[in-house]
């Protein structure tokens, strides 16, 4: 497979060292070394997604840009991917040139999103793609380095330059990689992708343009609706508030099995939060995230911070001690980026 | 020695972009003015048309708003606005 020729351009180095640098000054990198990619390197990549270089992996329609299966594989490996990752990179991309996740906005705006991905079945286990202890890093290879090459895509082939056509104002950590798998091994709930309509053996990967993880603690309750009681109030003023984002709630160990031992499913958690993070018109106004003078029945007059119960995604992952989890407020709105899932084809 | 592929795009060799003419004056244009939504980009542009009115003598203005901020300008608003105006202003509310 992948005999096909590789058709871009070349540029010769003296050595390793100087391939390193060579990337830098040519702006290809994100900040960080990268691994020089040589052919038989990007060759690797292609044969272990069994692509043919010119395949087209993404449209992304507002930039006039395809996405080749080439370019890809030679942005994974400067992200310092093992080939057997190349399926789920490829399959981020994919999701980043739907239109629904609509890249003009998440990849250009000032809000300054992170792609979060989350990966789910069997190739996050076969890649040990981590759900568990230090969830958003370090010390995992696929997590750090999957995200990094989608991210690098979206610099070198769709031109989110930074300062550029990527202008977030603040940008985060997440931006330089930002992958977790969920952890399905020891949740007790319908994992992600099945909720999203595969079935449990399929692999899949789920994206969606997220701010940074907000953490919260809660040590004192000994049951689902004190844990996620916190977590409400904790979100009820998050994001862009006004804007009604998709959220990612994500429950790690001991705060996973406290919920699940009240019998608590994901939708139930869907539904508690969607109910207990409404806001009222009138602090809206005081705190001057909505326009207009406060009139009469503001105090009463409810707004949700999401548009339905199904806009927050329920995630098990993280350590199995101590008792945090997080949500992740999604960039923008609902509406304008939604979360995309596309099943890793092997 | 070894040879490093090229991670960008690369332009195909007969790719170009067909710019529209450039007009060399303002005067008698008809201006359109695209908003995207977020407040107060209508007060931004409102004002930038009767500037363009007052000072450069375009001969109209007229406002199209785009479905939200994060979108790009919609087929139907595109179309109206290639019969119906000379020069487009398009900018954001930030």
């Amino acid at each position: 497979m992948a005999a096909a020729t590789l058709t871009s351009k070349r540029f010769t180095a003296q050595d390793e060292a100087d391939a390193i640098e060579q990337a830098f000054a040519k702006g290809w990198s994100d900040g960080l070394p990268v691994v020089p990619p040589t052919e038989a390197r990007v060759r690797a990549m292609l044969d272990a997604a069994r692509l043919e270089p010119g395949h087209q992996v993404a449209f992304i329609r507002d930039r006039a840009v395809a996405v080749t299966a080439e370019k890809v594989a030679i942005n994974a490996v400067m992200a310092g991917c093992r080939p057997e990752y190349m399926p789920v990179v490829v399959a981020a991309v994919e999701a980043i040139g739907d239109p629904r996740w609509s890249y003009h906005g998440p990849g250009t705006s000032t809000g300054g999103a992170g792609v979060l991905m989350i990966v789910n079945g069997p190739v996050a286990r076969e890649l040990d793609i981590n759900g568990s202890d230090n969830l958003f890093g370090p010390g995992w290879r696929a997590n750090l380095t999957i995200g990094r090459a989608v991210r690098l895509v979206m610099r070198n082939v769709c031109g989110s330059l930074p300062g550029l056509l990527d202008r977030g104002t603040l940008g985060h950590p997440g931006k330089l990689s930002y992958v977790i798998a969920e952890n399905e091994a020891e949740s007790p709930w319908t994992p992600l992708h099945v909720e999203r309509g595969l079935r449990p053996e399929q692999s899949a990967v789920t994206v969606i343009a997220s701010d940074a993880p907000h953490q919260f603690y809660n040590q004192l309750s000994p049951d689902a609706e004190g844990i996620l009681t916190t977590l409400a109030d904790d979100m009820r003023i998050s994001g862009t508030v006004m804007g009604q984002s998709t959220y990612v709630v994500v429950l790690a160990g001991e705060h996973m099995r406290t919920i699940a031992a009240s019998g608590w499913d994901k939708k139930r958690i869907r539904q508690f939060l969607f109910e207990k993070t409404h806001n009222s018109y009138a602090h809206l106004k005081r705190t001057h995230r909505m326009s207009g003078e406060i009139a009469s029945g503001d105090e009463q007059k409810m707004r949700p911070l999401v548009a339905s119960p199904d806009d927050i995604l329920v995630v098990a992952a993280g350590g199995r001690a101590g008792a945090f989890s997080c949500y992740i407020p999604g960039w923008g709105s609902a509406k304008s980026s939604q979360a995309v899932t596309k099943e890793v084809k092997r | 020695m070894i040879e490093i592929l090229d991670p960008t795009t690369e332009a195909a060799a007969a790719q170009s972009i067909a710019w529209a003419p450039r007009p060399t004056a303002l005067q008698g244009k008809r201006v359109a003015l695209i908003q995207n939504t977020k407040f107060n980009s209508d007060q931004l542009l409102r004002r930038i048309g009767d500037i363009l009115k007052a000072e450069y003598g375009v001969a109209e203005w007229k406002m199209y708003d785009k479905h939200n901020a994060s979108v790009p300008a919609h087929a139907e608003i595109i179309e109206e606005i290639k019969k119906s105006a000379d020069v487009m202003v398009a900018g954001i509310g930030d």
